[in-house]
C-alpha cells in the first residue's frame, strides 16, 4: 500500500500569519478533461490543513486584491507550492 | 562531427529514440506513440483510481518495459467549502436564462443523458490524492503535473524510481519546481490547447531554459510540425510536449465530426474564453463560445458554474452529434493538422521534418527563399 494517506490535519502557522502573498491557483474544470488556471493575491491567516502523509500543505488567504472577475467567495485555499511571498513583506 | 541534434537530455533521461511527447487522453495513441520510439502521457484527471489502475495494466500490457507517463491535475486553489455551498444554490438568473436563449436561438434539443457531473475526477484534494495513489502504488514510470505543484509528492516518486514532471505556465513556478527537484519541465505557452498560462511558447520556453540548468525542458503550446520541434530544441528545449498533433490521428477515440473539424481548422478557427468553464480556454469556435463572446451577453460564472451552465448544451451537442454545436480543446498549431496518419506514422513525419530543418540550416549552399 502507499505511505500516501487521505487523513487532513488543521493547524497554525504564525510565521504565515498576516503574510501578503500571491496564489498560482487553478485546478481541475468540472465535466471536462482539462485543467483551468486562476491567480489570486491577498494575505495569509496562518490557518492551514494538511492533507495525508507526505503532507499535502494548504493556506487560507483571505483579503482578496487579485482573483478571476466572476469568483463571489471572499478567501480562498491556497497550494504551499503554489505560494509565492510578496515583497512587500519585507 | 556534429551530433544528432535529436538526442537530448529528454531521451537519455527516458531512453527513448526521439524528443516527442504526446499528451493524450486515449490509451491507443498512448501505444501507437511509445511503440514508435517516441514517448506518450495519459492524462487520467477525469478517471476513478480503479480505472486509472486498469489503464495502466493496459498500457503496460502493450509497451511492455518501455517508459510512458500519466499526467493528473493537482488543485492548486480551492474555494472554501461554505462558499461552495452558497454558490450552488443556484446559478443567476441573467446567466440561465441567456444559457437558454442560446438552447433557442440554435434550436438545440435535450440531452439524451443527464451530464454525469459527479464523476469528474480531480477536482478536490481528496480525489487527486486518491488518484495519486494508484500512480504511486503502480510505479508508473513518469508522473506528470498538468497543473499544481507536485514538489509534495517527489520524494515519494523517486523513492519508487518514478521521475515527474511539472507542467508550467510561468517562470516562478518552474523556478520553484526546479529548485525542489522535479525530473522535468513542460513549459507550456498561451498557444496551446486548453488551459494555459498567458505567455506565449516563444517567450516562455528560453526563459525557462535559462534557468533550468541540467533539468530537462519540454516546449509545450503550439507544436505541430517538425519546424516547430527544431524551433524548440533552437530554443532551449530538449523536447517537445504535444497534444493537439494527436487528436486526428487514426487511433484517436475523438469523434469523426471532430476530428473533421480540427482537419479543416487554421489558427483562426481558436478562440481563448472563459464561456466553457469559467476559466481562460482554447477550444474550437462553436456556437456557445461564438455566443458569450457577443459584447452584450452577461459575464461568465467563475469555476466550477460556467461549466455547470454549459453541461447540457456539451451533452447536447456530443449526444446528437450536431456539427454546429460540437467543439474540442485545440491549439493554435491546429493549422498544419491536415490529414489523419496513423500515430506511428506522425512520429516519423516530425522527425523528417527536423532533420529537413536542420540540414536546410547547415547546408554548405544557401537555401533559397520561399517564393
Amino acid at each position: 500500500m502507499s505511505d500516501i494517506s487521505a487523513r487532513t490535519e488543521p493547524g497554525f502557522d504564525p510565521e504565515m500569519a498576516g503574510q501578503l502573498a500571491e496564489c498560482d491557483g487553478g485546478g481541475a474544470v468540472i465535466g471536462t478533461r482539462y485543467a483551468g488556471r486562476e491567480d489570486f493575491a491577498g494575505r495569509l491567516t496562518g490557518e492551514y490543513v494538511d492533507h495525508g502523509d507526505p503532507p499535502w500543505r494548504w493556506y487560507l488567504m483571505t483579503k482578496l486584491t487579485l482573483k478571476p472577475a466572476s469568483y463571489t467567495a471572499t478567501s480562498v485555499w491556497c497550494e504551499k507550492g503554489n505560494l509565492f511571498l510578496s515583497e512587500k513583506n519585507a | 562531427m556534429a551530433r544528432d541534434p535529436l538526442k537530448t537530455k529528454l531521451t537519455d533521461m527516458l531512453g527513448i529514440d526521439f524528443p516527442i511527447i504526446a499528451f493524450t487522453h486515449c490509451k491507443d495513441v498512448v501505444d501507437a506513440v511509445v511503440n514508435a520510439g517516441a514517448f506518450a502521457v495519459l492524462g487520467e484527471a477525469m478517471h476513478t483510481p480503479d480505472e486509472i489502475a486498469a489503464d495502466i495494466k493496459w498500457i503496460r500490457e502493450r509497451v511492455g518495459d518501455k517508459p510512458f507517463g500519466i499526467d493528473l491535475v493537482l488543485p492548486a486553489s480551492a474555494p472554501p467549502a461554505g462558499a461552495l455551498d452558497e454558490l450552488k444554490k443556484g446559478i443567476p438568473e441573467e446567466q440561465q436564462r441567456f444559457a437558454d436563449e442560446i438552447k433557442e436561438r440554435h434550436d438545440i434539443p435535450d440531452p439524451k443523458t443527464a451530464p454525469a457531473l459527479h464523476q469528474w475526477g480531480g477536482l478536490n484534494q481528496e480525489m487527486a490524492r486518491a488518484q495519486l495513489d494508484v500512480v504511486l502504488e503502480e510505479k508508473v514510470p513518469v508522473f506528470t503535473s498538468g497543473l499544481g505543484n507536485p514538489g509534495f509528492i517527489l520524494e515519494a516518486a523517486h523513492s519508487r524510481g518514478m521521475k515527474v514532471f511539472g507542467l508550467i505556465g510561468r517562470a516562478r513556478q518552474a523556478q520553484r519546481e526546479i529548485e525542489e527537484g522535479v525530473d522535468g519541465i513542460i513549459a507550456q505557452g498561451t498557444d496551446a490547447a486548453g488551459h494555459t498560462g498567458p505567455i506565449g511558447t516563444f517567450s516562455i520556453v528560453p526563459e525557462v531554459a535559462a534557468i533550468a540548468g541540467d533539468v530537462p525542458v519540454i516546449a509545450a503550446g503550439g507544436v505541430t510540425t517538425g519546424r516547430h520541434l527544431a524551433a524548440a530544441l533552437c530554443l532551449g528545449a530538449s523536447g517537445v510536449w504535444t497534444g493537439t498533433l494527436w487528436l486526428a490521428s487514426r487511433e484517436s477515440d475523438s469523434d469523426m465530426i471532430i476530428k473533421e473539424k480540427l482537419l479543416a481548422a487554421t489558427s483562426d478557427d481558436t478562440t481563448y474564453g472563459r464561456s466553457v468553464s469559467g476559466m481562460p480556454m482554447r477550444t474550437t469556435k462553436c456556437a456557445w463560445t461564438d455566443e458569450w463572446s457577443k459584447p452584450d451577453a452577461p459575464k461568465t460564472l467563475p469555476a466550477p458554474y460556467q461549466m455547470l451552465l454549459s453541461a447540457d448544451y456539451i451533452q447536447s451537442a456530443n449526444d446528437h452529434r450536431r456539427e454546429d454545436l460540437m467543439f474540442e480543446a485545440c491549439g493554435q498549431g491546429v493549422s498544419f493538422v491536415t490529414e489523419m496518419k496513423p500515430a506511428r506514422q506522425i512520429v516519423a513525419d516530425l522527425i523528417e521534418e527536423t532533420l529537413d530543418v536542420f540540414d536546410e540550416l547547415f547546408a554548405d549552399e544557401p537555401v533559397p527563399a520561399n517564393p
